[in-house]
């Protein structure tokens, strides 16, 4: 399998800041990878040398097989996580720009913005300057600038913030398409969800380190199959003592506990029905989320999940 | 190259387009003409009606004569004499009542005991027209000098051929640059004016525009694309472009001012002839816009906020308001050494060399070196101000010290 992407020890310091500590990782041609990790863990720093905006100290950054290179930059499209747009240019001619900076001739730029456009239903302000949208509606933009090249390769930051549900499943359709037209996409967020949704490998970062990664399926497997969620209405705390419970996280709608080895689900689907009704009883692997929690065992661990 | 040749592209388009270029384009030359010419224009032409004085002597032939002076049609302004004859200094007392009330607008004390005793006076409401006093203290004079040749038994024929002026008129070596004094000064300011306002201009243009890349986080998206050197000289070439033009639209305008028949015969005499004075106009801005937009530039990669380069942005501007101090001086004394000297400093060359290409006619080697040593310079900021830029952009959060700035310098 060829490979888009492969850092192989890659390590960027600002001053005595360690931003990146010796990270590889490899991403495959046709998949969904997503770099993910709290924040300052050095996911912008990682996605900035992969196109080329600073050079790794150490390492080397491989892109379409080869060192990289600034003419692999027309083969790269880049959405930064903060918006980055000129407030004061009309779209029409801001996205033209931009593909003209990645080598898309004039003509061939409008003719694509203008289907991009239509698509993303944003053809009545295709005049209007940027300070007159709103923010999801720069996203999109943002987006569509992106991807106007129909770059080889995706690099994503946080894609699906500030989208309503409805442009977000949009968004992800999009992401969909592409992958099956052959594209890798690389994605760095903290919707979990999305990543379960999308994602086939995963690489989760920490302190500028890689602490987790592999296959999706496969990260996950490696956790087993000893969590259950459970919905219920009532007063759940109890769970929290209960003798098969190993570690608790409340995630608002429901509640996923990992079971103490070689516990009994049955036997705490009985002791919470005598406290409490219950919805939904799944025992499944755990979500990334938690995974993701566990991991990084970060004391904020509760703000986390509910930016999540 | 093409990079750079669409961010250029880009950042004419964008600017010229706008409705604060053709704004501007108009509206400051005729800013700089309102604070620079029309005060004195206003001061010569003093609100059109007639000026209406006293003469007061002690015997009617002085009166008389300082009246005929008054109200000869040679003077640039009208006056109206009453004239009064008297010794008595009680009157004066009345006189300042009537100037209070403005029934009269002023009145000239010129008694014998006055004259004998070094105390002529003039008394008007405002004494703050130049020409005005200079007016009537040149007709007092006449007036006086006038009596007393007659009273030592000169015919009044010949006391006008003995006081008739010698009238001296200045030319410059090249012998095309006559004019009135005052015309020339205002013409030497103006375009120093010009100049310095749109260096001041188009580099803070420069400045905001880095800026708001780096604020709106475009410079993330530009950099996904392009290197900075190209997108630092991609602007640097757009914005003065612009500039270019918008200097190039003032030399146009100031060409026809030199050749039409809008303008008065003292600006027209100085602006005619003088191929030199348009050639150099976009020549200096081009070099004084490099030299200091670099500098703008770097001043906006370093910042994070309007509010912060408001607070630097005297560093860069500072270089910039000494000549403008100094351009009076070098416009009345164009070739003294001072004035040589101080339009070789590159940093002053942009206004002060070429007020003296306009003032007088500097020999070549001047002007050569001036700008050789303006190239060097700029090329030496440039070099500078692409390193500071190429690490100030991606920088967020806090202002970097100096003591960074200088280690910035020696990232590879």
């Amino acid at each position: 399998m060829a490979t888009t992407l492969e850092l192989r020890n890659v390590s960027k310091s600002y001053d005595k800041f360690v931003a990146v500590d010796n990270l590889s990782f490899a991403i495959e041609k046709g998949s969904v990878f997503g770099l993910l990790g709290p924040n300052g863990a050095g996911k912008t720093s990682s996605l900035r040398m992969m196109i080329g905006i600073t050079m790794p100290d150490t390492g080397q950054v491989m892109v379409f097989g080869e060192n990289f290179r600034r003419e692999h930059l027309q083969r790269i499209g880049y959405l930064p996580e903060e918006r980055g747009l000129y407030k004061k240019m009309k779209l029409i001619d801001q996205v033209i720009f931009l593909a003209q900076l990645k080598g898309v001739s004039e003509p061939e730029a409008r003719s694509r913005a203008m289907k991009w456009f239509d698509r993303l239903q944003l053809t009545a302000w295709i005049n209007k300057k940027t300070e007159e949208l709103s923010k999801g509606m720069q996203q999109k933009v943002q987006f569509i600038a992106g991807i106007l090249h129909d770059p080889e390769f995706l690099i994503l930051d946080e894609p699906f913030s500030g989208l309503d549900p409805a442009n977000a499943d949009e968004l992800k359709n999009i992401l969909i398409e592409q992958r099956k037209a052959g594209k890798t996409i690389l994605f760095s967020t903290h919707r979990m969800d999305q990543v379960e949704k999308l994602c086939d490998s995963i690489c989760l970062i920490d302190h500028g380190r890689a602490v987790l990664q592999g296959e999706l399926r496969e990260v996950k497997s490696r956790f087993g199959r000893n969590h259950v969620q459970i919905e219920y209405e009532g007063d759940g705390d109890f769970l929290q003592t209960a003798p098969a419970v190993q570690s608790f996280h409340n995630f608002g709608n429901y509640t996923e506990v990992e079971l103490k080895p070689g516990a009994d689900a049955q036997e705490l689907l009985k002791a919470v029905t005598a406290r409490a009704r219950v919805n939904r009883f799944e025992i499944a692997e755990p979500s990334l989320e938690k995974i993701f929690i566990d991991t990084v065992n970060n004391k904020q661990q509760n703000e986390k999940v509910q930016h999540a | 190259m093409r990079n750079t040749w669409l961010v250029i592209r880009r950042e004419y388009l964008e600017r010229v387009r706008s409705k604060g270029f053709i704004i501007s384009t108009i509206l400051l030359p005729a800013f700089v003409f309102g604070i620079t010419v029309l005060p004195s224009k206003l001061m010569m032409m003093k609100s059109g009606g007639s000026f209406h004085m006293v003469v007061v002597a002690s015997s009617a032939p002085v009166a008389d004569a300082v009246k005929e002076q008054l109200e000869s049609p040679d003077s640039d302004r009208k006056y109206r004499v009453d004239e009064k004859i008297t010794d008595n200094s009680q009157d004066r007392q009345e006189l300042d009542a009537s100037v209070k009330a403005k029934q009269i607008d002023g009145y000239l004390w010129l008694t014998n005991q006055a004259i004998a005793d070094n105390k002529a006076e003039f008394v008007a409401l405002s004494t703050s027209d130049f020409g005005q006093n200079e007016n009537v203290r040149t007709a007092a004079n006449k007036g006086v000098t006038r009596v007393r040749l007659m009273q030592h038994g000169i015919a009044a024929g010949d006391v006008d051929t003995l006081v008739k002026p010698v009238n001296i008129e200045t030319l410059s070596l090249a012998g095309k640059k006559s004019g009135g004094e005052v015309a020339r000064f205002f013409a030497c300011f103006l375009v120093a004016m010009m100049i310095y306002i749109s260096l001041i201009m188009y580099g803070m243009s420069v400045m905001r525009s880095v800026l708001d890349e780096k604020t709106s986080r475009v410079m993330e998206v530009l950099l996904a694309s392009i290197k900075p050197k190209e997108l630092m000289a991609g602007k640097l070439f757009g914005v003065g472009a612009v500039g270019l033009t918008q200097v190039a639209i003032w030399a146009i305008f100031m060409a026809y001012l030199g050749i039409g028949a809008a303008a008065s015969p003292q600006i027209r005499e100085l602006f005619s002839g003088q191929p030199l004075l348009f050639i150099f106009l976009p020549v200096f801005f081009v070099l004084g816009f490099m030299l200091y937009s670099s500098m703008y530039a770097a001043l906006g990669a370093t910042v994070n906020s309007e509010q912060e380069a408001q607070q630097w942005q005297w560093f860069v501007t500072m270089p910039l308001i000494v000549p403008i101090i100094l351009v009076s001086k070098v416009i009345a004394t164009p070739d003294s050494g001072l004035s040589v000297w101080l339009s070789m400093v590159p940093f002053f060359a942009p206004i002060l060399m070429y007020v003296r290409v306009v003032a007088s006619t500097p020999p070549w080697w001047q002007i050569g070196l001036s700008i050789a040593l303006m190239l060097v310079t700029t090329y030496f900021i440039v070099l500078v101000a692409s390193r500071i830029y190429r690490v100030g952009i991606l920088m967020y959060g806090k202002r970097p010290t100096l003591p960074e700035i200088v280690k910035w310098l020696k990232y590879a």
